[in-house]
């Protein structure tokens, strides 16, 4: 259910923002508290809560006292941004590095795209 | 008051603290009781002899055997889970004498009462002594009410204070504890057999008469429990 | 602030040293993980902080006092240890009532749900339950008892896959409603150890480790793929275990920051070390001593 590879509060961070990505929690709505948090994915509320607070503090999230953590307006295109920035990154460098591997070069990459569309 | 939990504790387990007890004396008493039909039958002369040669027999020890064992239990069963639910040695000491102390008082008073019962029936109509005999005071009633309780104490107390040694010293102490126990009884004998008058002053001891005796039994008991309190603060639960 | 703090602590069983000098601080309000194989000290350590055992030397603060004989500390304190033994003739239900007594904060309402949830035959002669059953009357204990200080050694023994999750999420959802300080002593390290905030691993009567489970999480990193490239890249770094198989290897090394990412560069397969496996990489006696 969690990427393993990362540390678990990055993790839960992750999971809310795909949440916000395709539309599980909308903008200006409540997200899970904390402890609900932590039941569903069975961590410790700690790591629930830390991975809440750095979606709070980079302004995914808002605090509203006493009720609990909301998206904030404008969240889901902030984070759109984002990924696009890390998708080179995070998706093109390791299929490149793999064509590489396999002696698959850049016009049959495009052309295995065009297939699969 | 923490140390009532473990009053309570030994109250749990109700056919262990007062049901077998009473099983067995009331068993024990039964046998008494029948020996008493069959030798009365035989006639007043019989009856006679058995009364008194009944002030020996030790049938009453049904009810003072278990409770022995009671001080080992205590110690041995009790202390552990008292400590792992996070009493302290003190509340668990101050417990435990209060349950002594009641078994103690349930106990005397209830074989004070059958010798009183028994003294008054003629020994139940058949001229058997059960409650009335050597061990529990062939006295007054007040007497056998001292006597029984200090008896009690003393071997309740006797059990968790040689249970607590062997869980603090471990098997040594019942090797050194037999050892010095056969270390008196040889002397005894020996003495008996190659001192002059050593044999009748030991008579003379064993004879010193009732009050004599009950300072011997409260000694014992007051030293045990001395000993128990002293180990039981220093015991550790393996 | 420390639920719990030992300085030098040491306990000597003739001339075995079980604690070995041991300074350890446990926070309050986390929950802990006391890891190390049989042998290792845990229980030793449970029961020196819990007044069981006396120390050899040293110093122990268990809620900022000494709990050897303080009923003020011992009441606030829950120890479901592994070994507890009943007197005869007790049923858990005997058992509880006398908890119940004993712990100030106790929930009644708890412990008959978990009963129910474990299906506890609450009537049953404690001498006659199975090892999960005996395991179970210890969790209901320690949950119900809600004490500020709650060590658990070993609850899982004996309980079967559904009982085992049960205790775990039974236990985050106390935890998480009424925060308390936790110290769980387990061999089932991957079942637990999302549930750890800081973990201790004592090995030979030492503390071999000390240390956030975040860190512990990604303090390694297990990277495989062709013998010359491994080999290459392991160079210099801090090496847990290598495993040549024919042209390939599989080495686990400690990571440091951006090691994943040279790796992946490097051509290598790149995966996470768990915490169980991560812990047993770092006890030292695991490939030397004879399993016991």
């Amino acid at each position: 259910m969690l990427d393993e590879t990362k540390p678990l509060y990055i993790a839960v961070a992750e999971q809310i923002e795909d949440g916000i990505l395709n539309g599980t929690h909308p903008e200006d709505g409540p997200v899970p508290s904390t402890n609900e948090l932590a039941a569903f994915l069975r961590i410790n509320p700690a790591t629930a809560g830390k991975g809440l607070n750095l979606l709070a503090d980079a302004g995914v999230l808002v605090k509203r006292r006493g009720v609990g953590m909301f998206v904030a307006v404008g969240a889901t295109a902030m984070l759109r941004q984002r990924r696009r920035d890390d998708f080179a990154r995070d998706y093109l460098a390791p299929l490149l590095r793999e064509a590489a591997h396999l002696g698959i070069d850049h016009r049959e990459i495009t052309e295995m795209m065009e297939a699969l569309q | 008051m923490r140390s009532r939990n473990v009053i309570d504790m030994h109250l749990v387990n109700r056919m262990q603290a007062f049901g077998w007890p009473l099983v067995a004396v009331t068993f024990a008493f039964v046998v008494i009781l029948g020996v008493g039909l069959i030798v009365g039958s035989q006639g007043p002369e019989a009856q006679a002899g058995m009364y008194y040669g009944m002030q020996w027999n030790g049938a009453i020890f049904a009810l003072l055997g278990p409770l022995i064992g009671y001080g080992f239990t205590s110690m041995g069963q009790y202390f552990p889970l008292a400590l792992g639910l996070g009493l302290t040695r003190r509340e668990f000491a101050t417990g435990l004498s209060a349950v002594f102390l009641g078994n103690a008082v349930i106990y005397s008073v209830l074989i004070t009462s059958g010798k009183t019962i028994e003294k008054a029936t003629d020994g139940f109509g058949l001229h058997v002594r059960f409650f009335d005999v050597f061990y529990t005071g062939t006295g007054a009633s007040w007497q056998t009410l001292v006597q029984t309780f200090l008896l009690i104490m003393a071997v309740l107390f006797l059990g968790a204070a040689i249970t607590a040694a062997f869980l603090r010293f471990g098997q040594a102490f019942l090797w050194v504890a037999g050892a010095i126990l056969a270390l008196i009884g040889v002397g005894i004998f020996a003495g008996v057999l190659l001192l002059d008058g050593f044999g009748r002053n030991l008579l003379e001891v064993m004879t010193m008469g009732w009050g004599p005796w009950m300072v011997v039994i409260a000694a014992i008991g007051a030293a045990s429990a001395g000993v128990w309190l002293l180990l039981v603060r220093r015991t550790q639960v393996a | 602030m420390s639920a719990i703090e030992t300085r030098n602590l040491t306990k000597h069983f003739r001339d075995v040293a079980a604690i070995d000098d041991v300074s350890l601080d446990f926070a309050a309000g986390r929950v802990h993980g006391l890891l190390g194989r049989n042998g290792a000290g845990k229980t030793t350590l449970m029961k020196l902080l819990t007044g069981q055992i006396f120390a050899t030397s040293g110093e122990m603060r268990v809620l900022g006092e000494n709990p050897v004989e303080n009923a003020e500390v011992l009441s606030k304190t829950c120890f479901i240890q592994e070994s507890q033994k009943y007197p005869d003739g007790f049923r858990p239900l005997d058992v509880l009532r006398i908890a119940e007594g004993l712990y100030p904060a106790w929930d009644q309402g708890l412990a008959r749900e978990l009963v129910a949830d474990f299906r506890l035959p609450e009537k049953r002669a404690i001498k006659k339950l199975s090892r999960g059953q005996l395991s179970a009357v210890g969790i209901i204990i320690g949950l119900a008892s809600r004490a500020p200080l709650t060590f658990f050694d070993e609850p899982y023994l004996g309980l079967d896959a559904v009982a085992r999750r049960l205790f775990f999420d039974r236990l985050l959802a106390d935890f998480s409603e009424h925060p308390r300080t936790v110290i769980l002593s387990t061999h089932h390290i991957d079942e637990v150890s999302n549930l750890l905030e800081h973990v201790v691993l004592l090995d030979e009567g030492r503390v071999a480790i000390s240390a956030e489970a975040e860190e512990l999480q990604s303090a390694a990193i297990e990277v495989s793929g062709r013998l010359d490239e491994v080999t290459a890249f392991i160079a210099g770094a801090d090496v847990l275990r290598v495993q040549e198989i024919g042209a390939l290897a599989t080495a686990t090394v400690h990571a440091e920051p951006g090691s994943a990412d040279r790796a992946r560069a490097a051509g290598l397969q790149v995966a996470p070390v768990s915490l169980q496996n991560y812990i047993v990489h770092r006890t030292t006696a695991a490939a030397a001593a004879p399993v016991t």
